[in-house]
């Protein structure tokens, strides 16, 4: 079966390195199956030529290497389209973006910014690279499809955690090794905007911030509180809200990696002392991503606890039920209460008065569990279940517990097959 | 005899040391801040306003009523008799004859006033004030014996030295009560420190029937803004806390106290008086605020109120309702103390409580208490057609619209009235953007810098357009525009403008014909009084008149005129929800809910959001104007 | 010792009616160095000295509020950091953005940059300060804390997660001394190219689907648009409705 996986350590190893005579050819192989004999020739890899069909019979890639690759992967099954690969032999300058990389992960933010780079390459003109550069884990897989042309990870122990005097000496160190014609960051609160300020408070350079309309030439940033647009000449270091460009997703790119060796490092003088362990219950209902509220239709109050334990979820209240004294006042949500922000706010047993629905105005997802489908936050809920707080409340905790001990037990298989 | 002379001297030993006692009192008032006030004229009117005014008050309860004039009455002329008789000895038999029947009728009184106190309300106050009827008692019996040697009943010399030592002793138990106990702090200084209070009372447009409920401006310039100590009181509201005879009327009335909130009106105004002669409160012999133990509170007149004698939540649990100032037979102004004394919380110390602090900071940078954006204020009449006076510039009537335009629930109102107003064919105009938050809410929460401003602004934008009348749907804006914003319209902007609730204009148009209304066929019908129109403005037939039009007879609450209890959303008492035991608008929907009926009718938006604040179910709540808006007779043309 | 603590505010921004404010993260940065430092704290600020809105900061206890007077024009970041520099500062508390003008942030950074100190961003707050080193709290996002330490003299920039701003009270604030000093004169010449403009709305960028075949692009153009009214299940069985519910939940990543 051709399905099977050959590996070819050496092959694998010259793909990785660039700089072996070899390279390009391997590359070249993997992707396409042409490479230019020493003559001037082109030949063709037979082994290469052509992919699997989707039942199994091999098909000539007319297409030129636009259609799934049939080697290095199983990909007889995977049915994606193979995309056309940007390349960048030697670039003449770079446009760096430095991902936030939430969770190790490129977030759409991200995605934006790595689209909006090429952007300003093709409106300079001339050869340039869109280059990654990522600090500590990485889990990110799709670099290639996300329009990253060379990958810098640096994954020193030193950038680890929360490092910034770190992470801008390496950056100031890159700039000084490429020609970086911008360096681009998100102006976000994972740490983008952070990092871009130190950027170019280092290089003492005037950044541009809250970026959303970008050229090569000319950019908009919001000031004021988003109440103003100044239109500037586009600096060489930016930080860009987010819809600033669009997202790379017709091209495949090269992903190769640039390595630096020994960045020169002086020590900081802020010490990282990690996460904090946040109970969900201590932090401010204000702040909380996930409320669990419950109002005059809660009997079981036992239950209720139990439930926002289980669910993780942060505990709210109407006025009522902090009136009959079931809940203490600072888990009031409302006109008096707090005005909460949470993505999702289950109301269980709460009927929807006006006052309660102001502190809930800026709620993305309303779960409302009520026996009465008529009342009003039935009516403002995206997905609401009309019976019992009690019955519906245990069934739910049945099903996260269920979720969690298949999760834990999953991961305990991986840790004993490692 | 040897001791013949005991009587008199006794008495002008008492009398001497109550004079003394009373001269030390009117130094504690002394200590006060200056207010002017017409002494002569005050003095001249006092009698009529004693007569009038305080007895309209007491009126109310006939017993106390009749058994104070007894009581008081026979009092005043047998002490001056007594000085006639026992001190400059005439010894004309008539006037001996005329103190008998002046201590004859004392003494009926007292006896009532004993009666009473056999089994006292729990509104009335114990300790001294349980002794107050033996010591009249005593006064009036150890006289009689006294004086009827000189009536000619007794022979002169009539029981020796012995009767001499007891009669003494009476003396000694009455008048030190009566005399010295006036000017030493007793429970006799009410007569005193009342009389003087009604001569220099704050408010002297309140005695032949007026009216003033407008709060004073503060003064911004002062080294302390509001009232940080007993002494920076105006030196008559000190004379006026002691005036109180803790009757405990406001106490009864207050829902702050019926609902188990830290406040008790009648405490409030003892612990200013142990504030003013320095102290503490371990002699009340009242009801405490509610969860607050009697003892703990100490002050002089020139320590910090907020730092031992009241804590700041009494402060804050009043709605400024008003219904303890409008029950108090001695006139006191609770209100106005209370929002003194909020006024220093709020603009020295920055200590509203809750949302407080929120509300205030969105009053000063939008205009409304909400925070919402200034140019969003007219977004509710966007489909009503409404004139704006920015283009209009001259109407017949302003409809003030108030900071329901932010609100859904109150926009329903709004746009009722707005249908009715078309429908009648009012020229009417509205000022759109231009108009801000009354100041209501910032000058209840005492930040006074911040209602006067928005005073000033409201009437310059006020000042630039002509109209007759202004008519709003909100009591509170209402009160602010025709009591409070006078002291700061220095060019007249409200001058000759009628300001006017819309439930007084709406009537006047179904009176003169102008609207045609079908009769009300639903279920049984209430009203509630909201305070700022009631008792603040005296307004509570035009909704009944309009309610009775429309073929309703309403089924009057208990509490109901100008006794209506709080909804609980007046003085900002909403924002800065002190807990009680209980809530204040539950309590008025269980009035309403005992009445039967299905349908309560307001005339006030905050009333509205508070009654409809209950919890399901209960009767439905509505405005007039969406209940007249039901019944309108559509003409057809 | 007691640790000499400077705040710098800035004239803020009411989100809504768009006058001149308190600002809110300078409010809280003014807060955390009364918690600090009470009554020592040093107040500063780069403007003009009339301007109504520092009243607003002294009402929070100021006795007096520095001002390095300078034109609206001139650049703050000179002023603060001659003055800073002079002053020998343990911390520095700043607000993560201003409200208005720029509000590139940029400030507490170059600030960092000319003095040679440590800079925290985001701070929630200052546990301790003990032996030339201080205990801080960085807030992440939804409520989420980072603890770190830092060599003192540093700057920090405060969080809207921090310690709110206490109420502003009219009197005190009436009676603050406003300390007046002259401030740097360096024009901000590379603003003075700027061009500024009332912010144009952003359209929210449409969930563009790059449809692969006819069917996607007619499921695409057919489907229900988001929004709207939400789901109601009523007679399902409670299973089928708790299990609704915890989809949604996975959905929406609340549950991992
Ligand atoms: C000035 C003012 C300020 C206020 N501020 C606030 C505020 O900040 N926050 C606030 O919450 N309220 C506030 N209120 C009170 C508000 O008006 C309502 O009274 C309150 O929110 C109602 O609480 P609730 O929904 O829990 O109770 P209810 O209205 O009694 O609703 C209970 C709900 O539970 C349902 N139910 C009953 N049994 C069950 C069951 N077994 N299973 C499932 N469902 C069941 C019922 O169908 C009903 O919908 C304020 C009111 C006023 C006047
Ligand atoms: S105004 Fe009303 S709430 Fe305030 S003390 Fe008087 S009765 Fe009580
Ligand atoms: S304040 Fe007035 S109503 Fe209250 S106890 Fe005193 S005299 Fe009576």
């Amino acid at each position: 079966m051709s399905d099977i996986i050959r590996r070819d350590p050496r092959a694998e190893w010259i793909i990785r390195n660039r700089l072996h005579p070899l390279h390009d050819q391997y590359v070249s192989q993997e992707e396409g199956g042409e490479i230019r004999g020493p003559s001037g020739i082109i030949r063709k890899f037979p082994h290469k030529v052509g992919f699997i069909g989707p039942n199994g019979v091999k098909r000539i890639d007319r297409l030129k290497g636009n259609a799934a690759s049939a080697t290095g992967k199983r990909s007889s099954a995977t049915q994606e389209v193979q995309l056309p690969l940007h390349q960048i032999s030697s670039p003449e300058f770079y446009v760096v973006v430095v991902p936030d990389l939430v969770g190790g992960r490129l977030t759409s933010h991200d995605k934006d910014i790595l689209g909006l780079a090429h952007k300003l390459i093709s409106e300079h003109g001339g050869q340039g690279a869109v280059a990654a550069l990522c600090f500590g884990e990485v889990k990110e897989e799709h670099f290639d499809l996300a329009g990253v042309d060379r990958l810098i990870h640096l994954n020193d122990p030193a950038f680890d955690g929360y490092a910034p005097e770190a992470r801008v000496q390496a950056l100031a160190y890159v700039d000084t090794q490429l020609t970086v014609k911008h360096w681009l960051f998100p102006d976000s609160v994972h740490g983008g905007a952070d990092l871009g300020s130190r950027l170019a408070a280092k290089l003492g350079e005037r950044p541009a911030t809250q970026a959303w309309q970008v050229t090569a030439e000319q950019v908009v940033c919001r000031g004021a509180s988003s109440s103003l647009d100044i239109s500037r000449a586009m600096p060489r270091i930016a930080m860009l809200l987010e819809e600033c460009g669009d997202a790379i997703d017709e091209t495949r790119h090269e992903a190769s990696s640039i390595e630096f060796a020994d960045i020169p490092l002086l020590e900081g003088h802020i010490v990282d002392k990690g996460l904090m362990d946040v109970d969900p219950n201590a932090i401010p209902l204000a702040e909380a991503e996930f409320i669990l509220s419950a109002g005059n239709g809660i009997h079981n109050w036992d239950q209720f606890h139990q439930a926002a334990a289980t669910l993780g979820a942060t505990e709210g209240a109407s006025r009522v039920a902090v009136d009959d004294g079931f809940m203490p006042r600072i888990r009031q949500v409302g006109a008096t209460g707090t005005w909460v922000t949470a993505r999702v706010y289950i109301a269980v047993g709460i009927s929807g008065a006006i006052q309660h629905m102001q502190g809930i105005g800026q709620v993305d997802k309303v779960v409302a569990i009520n026996t009465d489908a008529g009342c009003d936050m039935v009516k403002r809920a995206a997905l609401s279940v009309i019976g019992d707080s009690e019955e519906i409340l245990s069934e739910l905790m049945a099903l996260v517990n269920a979720h969690r001990n298949q999760a834990s037990s999953e991961s305990e298989e991986n840790s004993h097959a490692a | 005899m040897v001791i013949d002379w005991l009587p008199s001297v006794l008495i002008v030993a008492l009398l001497a040391l109550g004079v003394i006692g009373a001269l030390r009192r009117v130094n504690l008032w002394r200590a006060g801040q200056p207010e002017k006030v017409n002494l002569i004229a005050g003095l001249l009117a006092m009698p009529n306003r004693y007569l009038k005014d305080l007895h309209h008050v007491v009126e109310r309860d006939k017993y106390m009523s009749r058994t104070h004039v007894a009581t008081g009455g026979g009092f005043v002329l047998s002490m001056v008799l007594v000085l006639v008789v026992h001190v400059f000895n005439v010894q004309e038999r008539i006037v001996a004859w005329a103190l008998l029947g002046a201590l004859a009728l004392m003494l009926i009184g007292a006896f009532f006033v004993f009666k009473r106190r056999l089994n006292p309300p729990e509104r009335l106050s114990k300790g001294p004030w349980m002794r107050l009827p033996k010591s009249l008692i005593t006064f009036a019996v150890t006289f009689i014996v006294l004086t009827l040697p000189a009536a000619g009943i007794l022979p002169e010399g009539t029981g020796g030295v012995v009767l001499i030592v007891v009669l003494s002793i009476g003396i000694v138990i009455g008048l030190g009560e009566l005399l010295f106990g006036m000017g030493w702090g007793g429970p006799m200084k009410h007569a005193f420190a009342g009389a003087l209070h009604l001569a220099f009372h704050r408010r002297p447009e309140r005695f032949g029937g007026g009216r003033s409920t407008g709060l004073k401006p503060a003064n911004l310039e002062g080294a302390v803004i509001g009232v940080a100590k007993p002494s920076d009181f105006k030196w008559n509201q000190l004379l006026g806390f002691d005036a109180c005879v803790q009757c405990g009327k406001c106490q009864a009335m207050c829902p702050a106290f019926a609902a188990g909130q830290p406040l008790n009106p009648k405490k409030l105004i003892q612990d200013m008086v142990v504030g003013l002669a320095g102290g503490t409160d371990a002699n009340y012999a009242g009801s405490p605020y509610p969860g607050k133990e009697i003892g703990n509170a100490k002050g002089s007149p020139t320590e910090v109120i907020t730092a031992g004698l009241v804590s700041q939540e009494t402060l804050w649990s009043c709605t400024t309702c008003r219904a303890c100032v409008e029950e108090c037979p001695m006139m006191i102004e609770h209100v106005d103390a209370i929002v003194d004394m909020r006024r220093f919380l709020t603009m020295e110390k920055g200590e509203t409580p809750n949302k407080g602090s929120e509300v205030l900071e969105n009053i000063i940078a939008t205009d409304n208490p909400g925070g919402y954006a200034p140019g969003s204020r007219t977004n509710w009449a966007a489909d009503q057609n409404l004139a704006v006076m920015k283009e209009k510039k001259e109407a017949d009537v302003l409809f003030w619209v108030s900071d329901g335009a932010f609100d859904m629930r109150s926009q329903r109102i709004l746009r009722a009235f707005v249908k009715l107003m078309k429908h009648a064919n009012v020229d009417v105009a509205i000022l759109g953007d231009e108009e801000r938050d009354s100041g209501d809410v910032a000058r209840r929460l005492g930040d006074d810098a911040t209602f006067q401003s928005l005073a000033k602004r409201n009437l310059a934008t006020l000042g630039q357009y002509k109209f007759k009348k202004i008519v709003t749907t909100d009591p509170h804006a209402y009160h602010c525009l025709r009591n409070e914003y006078a002291d700061f319209d220095a060019n007249g902007a409200l001058e000759g403008v009628e300001v006017l609730h819309h439930t007084t204009f709406l009537n006047q148009l179904v009176q003169s014909g102008a609207l045609k209304l079908d009769a009300f066929k639903g279920g049984k019908v209430t009203y509630h009084d909201p305070c700022y129109l009631g008792r603040y403005n005296g307004e509570y037939e035009a909704p009944r008149e309009l309610l009775r039009s429309l073929g309703i007879e309403i089924a009057e609450m208990e509490r109901s005129g100008f006794r209506s209890r709080c909804c609980g959303g007046g003085g900002g008492a909403p924002i800065t929800d002190i807990p009680g035991e209980r809530r204040i608008a539950d309590m008025r929907m269980e009035d309403v809910t005992e009445t039967g009926a299905e349908l309560v009718a307001v005339g006030c938006q905050q009333c509205t959001a508070m009654l409809e604040g209950v919890v399901e179910p209960r009767p439905e709540v509505k405005d007039i104007s969406e209940i007249l808006v039901g019944q309108l007779v559509e003409e057809v043309h | 010792m007691p640790h000499k603590i400077i705040s710098l505010i800035s004239v803020g921004r009411h989100p809504q009616s768009g006058r001149a404010r308190r600002s809110d993260q300078d409010g809280r940065a003014v807060e955390l160095g009364l918690k600090l430092s009470g009554s020592q704290l040093e107040v500063v600020h780069a403007g003009d000295s009339e301007e109504p809105v520092l009243r607003q900061y002294a009402g929070m206890g100021l006795a007096e509020i520095t001002i390095l007077e300078q034109d609206q024009s001139m650049d703050a970041v000179a002023s603060l950091s001659t003055y800073l520099a002079s002053r020998d500062a343990d911390i520095v508390l700043t607000g993560v953005r201003s409200e208005s003008g720029e509000s590139s942030g940029m400030v507490p950074y170059i600030l960092a940059e000319a003095l040679g100190w440590p800079l925290v961003a985001r701070v929630a707050d200052i546990v301790e300060i003990k032996d030339g080193t201080a205990e801080v709290l960085l807030a992440l996002p939804r409520g989420q804390r980072r603890a770190a330490t830092v060599k003192l003299p540093f700057i920090a920039t405060i969080d809207s997660a921090a310690q709110e701003a206490r109420q502003s009270a009219y009197g005190p604030g009436l009676r603050a001394n406003m300390v007046a000093q002259s401030g740097a004169n360096e024009l901000d010449e590379l603003r003075a190219n700027w061009s500024e403009a009332p912010a144009k709305p952003r359209p929210k960028r449409l969930k563009m689907v790059k449809a692969k075949t006819a069917a996607d692009r007619f499921k695409a153009a057919t489907a229900k648009p988001a929004g709207g009214s939400g789901k109601v299940m009523k007679n399902e069985s409670t299973e089928e409705k708790a299990q609704a519910i915890f989809d949604l939940l996975i959905e929406e990543k609340v549950i991992r």
